[in-house]
């Protein structure tokens, strides 16, 4: 008996991928061991941490809970797919400059985040910033250089 | 600044702007370029390891059976501890520890088996065909039922790991002679570390019968004796990389999954990655030790303390590690360090049970000890009609007394400024605001101290090497890991300042256990040994460069790009001197940590201090507690990466309110009745209070020891100041860690029935 499999076509980070997968692998692994996209970070596997949000259609989504069944026709981008965006290049300015890290293994999550809620909403207050982040956990620095980041990226 | 300015200074951007510079790897971590052990996955032939673990917490093991397992396609080893070439034991204080296990389980983290395969799908298959038959063994789920009469012997030296005794003076003598006398019972919870990245990397042998590991942990050097020692290898056969990680916070100290991706990395020849996912991190890791304090401290009608007894008991689960270590740094806080007091006994027991294991984490018993103490002195207080600051004001020891075991002690400053600091706080103001009837807002304070180095004559040295590359490159390396604390940072910043480089001319390696040993990355020491590495290395640099330039070098020094003239302008280059250099130099300096002047060094010389003011809001309704701000005034010497420095604060801060109110891993008969980040929570951005830092920076006795390590300074003193700031709030005063909001609630209806 041979395991299902999936033709899963979808874009990541701006190139159609055509690939044949078990319809239960989920988007975290098709990403970091498939595609050697390693910038989204394991940390929980339940979607708890935020440590592996990657973009699914423009909206901040844990890698760890998609799987590749609810994949198709879809587009992903993960934090390699968008460091030549000048929102990002703004978000990881204020992350860097206000020493909103650490280890920074939480970073990747919570800069993918933050550009998608500022791509959402240009104008965004640094409260509805804030309010986006609350599913990203940070263990190393108490939150404090992030929110300073945080008022800088709502500020300009 | 002057060196006498013993003045706080809040530590920001503004009043720091001539260091305030990002670490050096903050952009390429705000990028996601920074690779981390989990990602070691691009390894050509790389085979998936996981570790089989016991079903029961305490059992006889009467058959294993792995033949089914290493059948299944896909699979290229399976090994128990019949397969360990060497000692099937670790452990860093005592190798009571057994890779794998052959006769008992003793908690539900032992390892069994483990194997490799082509995918992590097909080594979990493999795991669920490994037949173990067990005996089940009455489960000791608490200390209590470890040392009852007839309990069953964990270890062959029974159920008391340690214990310890702290005296002077004669405490029942003074408690009869006090006007007041307090007493209480606090515990303090299994509180877990959640670095986001849990434990893992990869073993990769080099086919000459030699291993490197690739892996997240605390000293590429120890692990690599002990990992020798498992494997049955010469030294120069094991080579230990701590690559930069997600968090330590002590969890990565002891050795996690270096012995079997070792041994199946060995079997195989091929690269073997093992990674824990959450659930295994929360079953096989370390945890900070749930601690159950029992104190009783006395004073006379003016206010002074005259007696203080407490004694501890600390569940260390089914293995030493770190355990017996913790228990000399809680019993040297608990005998209350700040205060000087006639008559002092503390006594601890540290005792196997057949739970979660218990070691290393920041605070390191420490700030366990300091709850049960500050909370003790704020009731003394209230008892006595004094003003919680004012009993402390009284009591506070000088910069020159001694410590409590005697010990001379390098205090940074005296502590009253610290008191005094933090009663000037403005989060007084307002204290107990009440704008609306739902919310109650109070305010608390608590003092810390805190020491660096592994403290009490253990072995602790450390060192550093330095190179001129051929391509004029400044190698500079130390055995640290690098696991967000911003080590990189401080040595980058320290190097630029004793040998006159610019950040550009440098190359730091860290953590390769086949560069210089440093010691762990633990005990708050890595800045004091990198200092002291420095300083050394600096006259020798720079003869050494002059000897390359020749003669007429003298007042040449080296600076930004080269050496230097006295003015500051280039004259050679480093890739100049690396090209005239007949020998480039390579300085290797090796040096034990300082311990001070006593012929037998006990607790810990090199001393720090924390004041933390916190200003919480309780909801009537539901108990619920939010800190909305908190105030710290720290004396732990010269800043040296002003963001780093803030956000270990702010960060271990963080993590000592998750102690105080949210964090435990509650077990019931050895089961763990969590496993994951859904049931365990710890602080979120939303929980987050607003963050002061204010730092006393100039150190008594000048610079000979102008630096202190930093890293566990912020938890030491925020559960007793959350705590009195909810009782500032709510009247309500509570022992037990963390504070549940079912449990405020009915203590603050007993106040106000």
């Amino acid at each position: 008996m041979s395991e299902p499999r999936l033709t899963l076509q979808f874009t990541v980070n701006g190139s159609e991928q055509i690939i044949e997968v078990s319809p239960t692998r989920r988007l975290l692994d098709i990403l970091r061991s498939d595609l050697n996209l390693t910038g989204p970070k394991e940390g929980c596997s339940i979607g708890r941490c935020g440590a592996c949000s990657v973009l699914v259609d423009g909206q901040s989504t844990p890698a760890c809970l998609l799987l590749a069944c609810q994949l198709q026709g879809r587009s992903v981008q993960t934090i390699e797919g968008l460091r030549d965006e000048p929102v990002f290049e703004r978000v990881s300015a204020a992350l860097v400059n206000a020493g909103a890290l650490q280890c920074g293994y939480c970073t990747p999550g919570i800069a993918s985040t933050l550009t998608a809620a500022l791509r959402n909403n240009p104008t965004a207050t640094a409260q509805e910033l804030e309010q986006a982040l609350y599913g990203n956990l940070c263990r190393c620095t108490g939150y404090t250089g992030l929110r300073q980041a945080v008022a800088e990226l709502a500020r300009t | 600044m002057s060196t006498n300015d013993f003045t706080p200074r809040q530590l920001n951007a503004d009043n720091f702007a001539d260091r305030w510079q990002p670490r050096p790897d903050a952009r390429s971590k705000a990028r996601g370029e920074q690779r981390y052990p989990t990602d070691e996955l691009a390894w050509p032939g790389l085979l998936h390891g996981r570790i089989l673990r016991s079903p029961f917490p305490h059992a006889q093991i009467t058959g294993i059976n792995v033949d089914a397992a290493r059948e299944l396609p896909g699979v290229h080893a399976v090994v128990t501890a019949a397969d360990i070439p060497g000692d099937n034991h670790y452990g860093i204080v005592f190798r009571d520890q057994p890779v794998f296990c052959t006769d008992r389980v003793r908690y539900l983290g032992d390892a069994l088996a483990a194997v490799a395969a082509d995918t992590p799908e097909i080594a979990a298959h493999a795991l669920s065909l490994i037949e173990v038959q067990y005996t089940e063994l009455p489960v000791l789920g608490d200390p209590a039922a470890a040392l009852a009469d007839g309990a069953p012997p964990l270890h062959p030296g029974g159920n008391l790991l340690d214990s310890s005794l702290l005296e002077h003076g004669d405490v029942e003598a003074a408690f009869k002679a006090c006007a007041f006398v307090v007493e209480g019972r606090y515990s303090t919870p299994r509180q877990m570390h959640v670095f986001m990245e849990t434990e893992g990397g990869v073993a990769v042998p080099d086919n000459q019968g030699g291993l490197t590991f690739r892996v997240g942990c605390q000293s590429g050097h120890r692990d690599r004796e002990q990992l020798a020692s498992i494997l049955d290898l010469p030294l120069d056969k094991v080579r230990v990389i701590g690559l930069a990680t997600g968090g330590g916070f002590g969890g990565k100290d002891e050795l996690t999954m270096q012995p079997a991706a070792g041994l199946l990395a060995l079997r195989t020849g091929r690269p073997v990655r093992i990674h824990f996912d959450r659930r295994e991190s929360t079953i096989a890791g370390i945890k900070r030790h749930p601690v159950e304090l029992v104190a009783r401290t006395g004073c006379d009608a003016q206010g002074n303390i005259l007696a203080h007894q407490l004694h501890a008991v600390l569940d260390t689960g089914a293995y030493a590690t770190l355990g017996p270590a913790v228990l000399t740094n809680l019993t040297d806080h608990a005998a209350a360090p700040l205060y000087r007091i006639p008559n002092v006994k503390v006594t601890g027991q540290l005792v196997y049970t057949n739970n979660s294991v218990a070691g290393a984490f920041r605070g390191f018993g420490g700030n366990q000890a300091t709850f049960a103490v500050e909370s003790q002195l704020d009731k003394l207080a209230a008892a006595a009609g004094l003003h919680p600051a004012g009993l402390r004001k009284r009591n506070l020891r000088t910069p020159d007394d001694a410590g409590v075991e005697g010990q001379t002690q390098q205090q940074p400053c005296d502590p009253r400024l610290l008191l005094d600091a933090a009663l000037a706080s403005p989060l007084w103001e307002n204290a107990t605001e009440t704008d609306n009837r739902r919310w109650l807002t109070g305010v608390g304070m608590a003092l810390g101290a805190q020491g660096n180095g592994l403290g009490n004559g253990l072995p602790d040295s450390g060192g550093a090497r330095l190179h001129l590359s051929a391509a004029g490159r400044i190698e500079l390396a130390f055995g640290f890991i690098e696991y967000g604390q911003g080590v990189i940072a401080a040595v980058e910043h320290l190097a630029c300042e004793y040998l006159g480089c610019a950040p550009d001319d440098l190359d730091i390696r860290l953590g390769d256990s086949s560069g210089p040993d440093s010691g762990p990355t633990s005990a708050s020491r890595s800045s004091v040994i990198a200092v002291e590495a420095l300083r050394r290395l600096q006259p020798q640099w720079r003869a050494a460069l002059q000897d390359i330039a020749g003669p007429h070098a003298d007042d040449l020094a080296p600076g930004r790009g080269g050496l230097c003239t006295p003015s500051g302008d280039l004259r050679i280059s480093y890739a100049k001197l690396a090209k005239m250099a007949a020998q480039r130099p390579v300085l290797k300096v090796h040096f034990d940590f300082p311990t001070g002047p006593d012929a037998t060094p006990r607790g810990r010389y090199l001393q720090l201090l924390i004041a933390s003011v916190a200003r919480v809001a309780v909801d009537r309704l539901t108990g619920r507690v939010r800190v909305l701000q908190l105030h710290h005034i720290t004396a732990g010497g010269k800043v040296i990466h002003p963001p780093s420095y803030l956000g270990q604060i702010e960060g271990a801060a963080v993590m000592g309110m998750g102690m105080a109110l949210l964090e435990d891993v509650p077990m019931q008969d050895g089961q763990f009745l969590l496993d994951n980040l859904d049931a365990y929570l710890i602080p979120t951005l939303a929980d987050a209070p607003e963050q002061r830092v204010d730092v006393i920076e100039a150190i008594l006795g000048g610079d000979s020891y102008p630096v202190r390590g930093i890293g566990e300074l912020g938890i030491e003193a925020i559960s007793p100041a959350l705590i009195a700031a909810i009782e500032n709030a709510t009247g309500a005063r509570l022992h037990s860690l963390p504070v549940r909001p079912t449990t405020l609630l009915t203590a603050m209806q007993e106040q106000h029935p």
